[in-house]
């Protein structure tokens, strides 16, 4: 068996005691590793710490929140490493897919232009050629009319076109490991579908692994092979998705797996 | 749009007819005329000062001599300016180009120089640099700026005698010396005037764009950005100084007639021979043909500011907030 | 809402320590006549006490006229301070007056007050206010309340009223009109107490560009006039001794610096107790 891609050993996310105040955990400790090509559902209610979670494995918390433990990516000690060196990786061999498609776009600049930048971040140095590759990836990524619509702002797109800039975006450098933050949610139930399908077919193409982060249980089911639950900042399962679908353990597993059950078991 | 031009313009006019109905209202209350003092003497025969006042129509009724006035003014003309025994057209003509020269170098600079500090701050923020500088600003705005002149004035100027402490040209023969001379010598006297007006732009600009800066350093495509492996300085510059520049512009227009007021302090104390100059000369002489056209001109000087500020704002805007 | 602003407020050490500032301040101003060690106008020996650095007798020294400068910058602060607070309160409440009216009324009412805003915003105050005081001569304090509170009320207009038709939207209000409450009740009982934050806001911005209004006019002897002491015209006496007397200038520009530098921190700290975004930074 191959090495792991990613091994989370024992992480722990804090938001920062204020005066007086304790030290309130978001995780309290979760494990699990993923291999290279692997397609990993996280599962949880809102709150239970999922996109605290992606953050922290990039590195991008917010100064309020703090991360224990190990994070061993690609044989990188990630909460150890240095910012320069998180940030060579940021992008390049791990990505993101944010929630929220409109707001996770800068609003005054062009979207072929913020898609050919995760090029220049990592050092190409030909604008133009950062350019023309970022239109190839927004086409490849699904998006009609790529060289026209590479020049158009945010807001000039539609949910499920912005969605795919940023997708575009994530997979332009090849990138090992792909997080998706409920990369659907904010879609109609047709986009959803579209985007999902897409994110597997780029998925298939490029052999990278993917970390699919939902509170919908549908969404994970449709897609992964294995699913972990998150609760209260702990890992009540780590199965495959086929076993949870059956016989989920947890009380918590449980409930999410029957809110949803008669729209699984038709699909 | 064209429309929103017309609207402004009309704005822009009603601003400078309501400025100079109440100045000139103001005026009329006030005791005195250019003549008081030189002619109200006891040997001074009555038909002499009729013969004068008579010869500038200060002898007509009040209501009469506005009509007057608002009509030599609809034809450009401003009047004669009694205590410099020129035309105010004369006057305005030589002192509004130095205080355009003096507010527009204190603009510049004072915004460049703010935007700077608040983008070093905000990379910084919450650690020493982001505090060292927040005091200074602070300071900067909470000191008068009348003082930082005068302290300017009596150390760099007249103690260590790095620059001069008033005019906007050496004496003598200066007049004969080659170009890049005398711009050399004008960028010299404009040193501590400008200077000291830029600081206290700076100083408010630094705040605000610190303040715009943090808000936008939230937004969720910030994230975006640090997501890409971005380093924090291009996160700031490109992504954030852009979506967060136009509320400060906006907020400078809004700003710009407190400093054309600040720019009469600073024109008075470094002698400075602009429009603030005048003022105060035509104050005391109670010059009202000049007073009028001051406060007018730094009116109209205000308001063409705000509009071209505003259409900048206008343009710089978010385009999401525009589309809503 | 408001309440917990005022109570994240008073959790701010900074907030506190402005405010204890302009406490301080205040209590001297009001104090000057018990506390001050000297007559501000009295002339003791213009010769043997001329511009004598500080000493236990004199603490903050004397001036040209050998008067007791911390004196004169106690009385001054009752001048400076009082002309500053009168105009503050006279443009806030002018402001807040005209803000709620032209958002409350509406229709032609928010036309005129809107236009007039929009106009008068764009003369300069300094400038119109100097050329006002020159044509009248002298001033009395008084009048100096009237001309530099009545040309500041422009900006507390605009907020309150951008609040007030921000506020007239949301659900409470709404709910309030259906139950049948009056114009004028829901907005005494709900949108002034809503926007009573952003009002202080407003108050401490005045209070911070209306202190250096009066000590800019004082300081080109357009303002208060000697021997009444206001620290513009304590700072204009002592502009020619720059170099030689410093304590003449040091201690009125503190007075003024401190004064408007704690307004302004008290301004920003509001802004961020009505964010309520401290706990997310």
């Amino acid at each position: 068996m191959n090495p792991a891609l990613l091994i989370v050993d024992q992480l722990q996310i804090d938001v920062n005691a204020l005066r007086g105040a304790a030290p309130k955990p978001i995780l309290r400790g979760v494990s699990f590793a993923m291999q290279p090509g692997e397609t990993v559902g996280v599962l949880g209610a809102s709150g239970s710490g999922k996109t605290s979670l992606a953050l922290a494995l990039l590195g991008l918390l917010p100064p309020a929140l703090t991360a224990r433990g190990r994070v061993l990516f690609e044989g990188h000690e990630l909460l150890a490493a240095s910012r320069g060196a998180r940030r060579a990786l940021r992008g390049r061999r791990l990505s993101i897919v944010f929630q929220e498609p409109l707001t996770a776009l800068n609003p005054r600049m062009r979207v072929g232009a913020q898609v050919a930048e995760m090029a220049r971040a990592h050092g190409e140095r030909d604008a133009r050629r950062a350019l023309r590759s970022a239109v190839d990836m927004l086409g490849r990524a699904g998006l009609p009319d790529a060289d026209v619509r590479s020049r158009r702002f945010p807001h000039e797109l539609s949910g499920g076109e912005r969605q795919r800039v940023l997708l575009a975006m994530a997979l332009l450098l090849d990138p090992a490991l792909l997080i998706a933050d409920e990369p659907t949610s904010a879609l109609d139930v047709t986009v959803q579908a579209q985007v999902l399908q897409l994110l597997h077919a780029q998925q298939r193409e490029r052999g990278l692994a993917l970390l699919l982060v939902s509170h919908d249980l549908g969404v994970i089911a449709t897609s992964c092979e294995r699913t972990i639950v998150l609760h209260d900042g702990l890992v009540v399962e780590d199965v495959p998705t086929r076993q949870l679908l059956s016989a989920p353990e947890h009380a918590q597993a449980r409930a999410l797996v029957d809110a949803v059950r008669p729209a699984v078991r038709s699909a | 749009m064209p429309r929103e031009i017309v609207t402004r313009l009309l704005h822009a006019i009603a601003v400078c007819a309501v400025v100079a109905t109440s100045v000139f209202v103001l005026i009329q209350c006030a005791p005195g005329d250019p003549f008081a003092t030189a002619l109200d003497g006891a040997d001074v025969p009555p038909s002499v000062r009729a013969e004068w006042r008579a010869r500038y129509g200060f002898d007509l009724p009040p209501g009469e001599r506005f009509v007057r006035w608002a009509a030599a003014l609809t034809r450009g003309e401003l009047g004669y300016a009694a205590s410099r025994h020129r035309t105010v057209a004369e006057v305005v003509g030589d002192a509004m180009p130095r205080t355009l020269l003096l507010v527009g170098v204190a603009l510049g600079l004072g915004f460049a120089a703010g935007v700077g500090i608040a983008l070093v701050q905000t990379r910084h923020h919450r650690r020493w640099q982001d505090r060292v500088l927040g005091a200074l600003t602070l300071g900067g705005v909470a000191v008068p700026e009348f003082l930082v002149a005068l302290l300017a004035m009596t150390w760099l100027g007249a103690r260590w005698r790095l620059f001069p402490v008033a005019g906007m040209g050496s004496l003598g023969d200066a007049g004969a010396w080659p170009l890049w001379e005398r711009i050399l010598d004008l960028v010299w006297h404009l040193a501590l005037p400008a200077g000291v007006l830029a600081l206290a732009v700076a100083s408010r600009v630094a705040r605000h764009q610190r303040a715009a800066l943090l808000a936008v350093m939230r937004e969720d495509y910030i994230r975006t950005a640090r997501a890409k492996g971005l380093g924090e300085w291009d996160v700031i510059v490109r992504h954030a100084l852009p979506n967060a520049i136009g509320p400060v512009i906006a907020l400078l227009g809004l700003a710009l007639p407190s400093l054309v007021g600040g720019a009469v302090l600073i024109e008075r104390i470094f002698g400075w021979p602009g429009m603030g100059l005048t003022l105060f000369d035509a104050l005391l002489a109670r010059d009202y043909p000049l007073i009028l056209a001051a406060v007018l001109l730094a009116t109209v000087l205000a308001v063409v500011a705000r509009t071209v500020t505003d259409a900048i704002a206008e343009y710089v805007a978010p385009r999401r907030a525009r589309e809503r | 809402m408001a309440a917990s602003t005022w109570r994240r407020l008073l959790d701010d050490r900074a907030a506190r320590v402005a405010g204890g500032v302009l406490g301080a301040a205040a209590l001297a101003a009001v104090l000057a006549p018990w506390i001050a060690p000297h007559d501000p106008t009295l002339q003791p020996d213009p010769v043997a006490l001329r511009l004598v650095a500080p000493s236990w007798q004199h603490p903050f020294g004397t001036d040209p006229f050998s008067r007791d400068v911390l004196s004169r910058v106690l009385h001054g602060a009752r001048v400076s301070l009082g002309v500053a607070a009168g105009a503050m309160l006279l443009s806030v409440t002018l402001g807040a007056a005209l803000g709620a009216l032209a958002a409350v009324v509406g229709g032609w009412v928010d036309g005129v007050v809107s236009g007039l805003v929009d106009v008068l915003i764009a003369m300069p105050r300094l400038l119109v206010v100097i050329a006002l005081v020159a044509t009248f001569g002298t001033l009395s304090p008084w009048w100096l309340v009237a001309l530099i509170g009545g040309s500041g009320w422009l900006t507390t207009a605009r907020i309150v009223r951008a609040e007030f038709r921000d506020h007239l939207q949301r659900e409470y209000v709404l709910a309030a009109r259906a139950l049948g409450a009056s114009r004028w009740r829901i907005t005494w009982h709900h949108l002034l107490p809503a926007v009573a934050p952003q009002l202080a806001v407003a108050a401490a911005l005045a209070l911070a560009a209306v202190i250096p209004l009066e000590a800019a006019l004082s300081f080109v002897g357009l303002g208060v006039q000697p021997p009444l002491a206001s620290w513009g015209n304590i700072l204009l006496d002592g502009a020619d001794y720059l170099t030689s007397a410093w304590w003449l200038v040091l201690f009125p520009v503190a007075a003024v610096s401190l004064t408007v530098g704690s307004a302004l921190i008290l301004a920003d700290r509001l802004r961020v107790a009505i964010a309520g975004e401290e706990h997310g930074e």
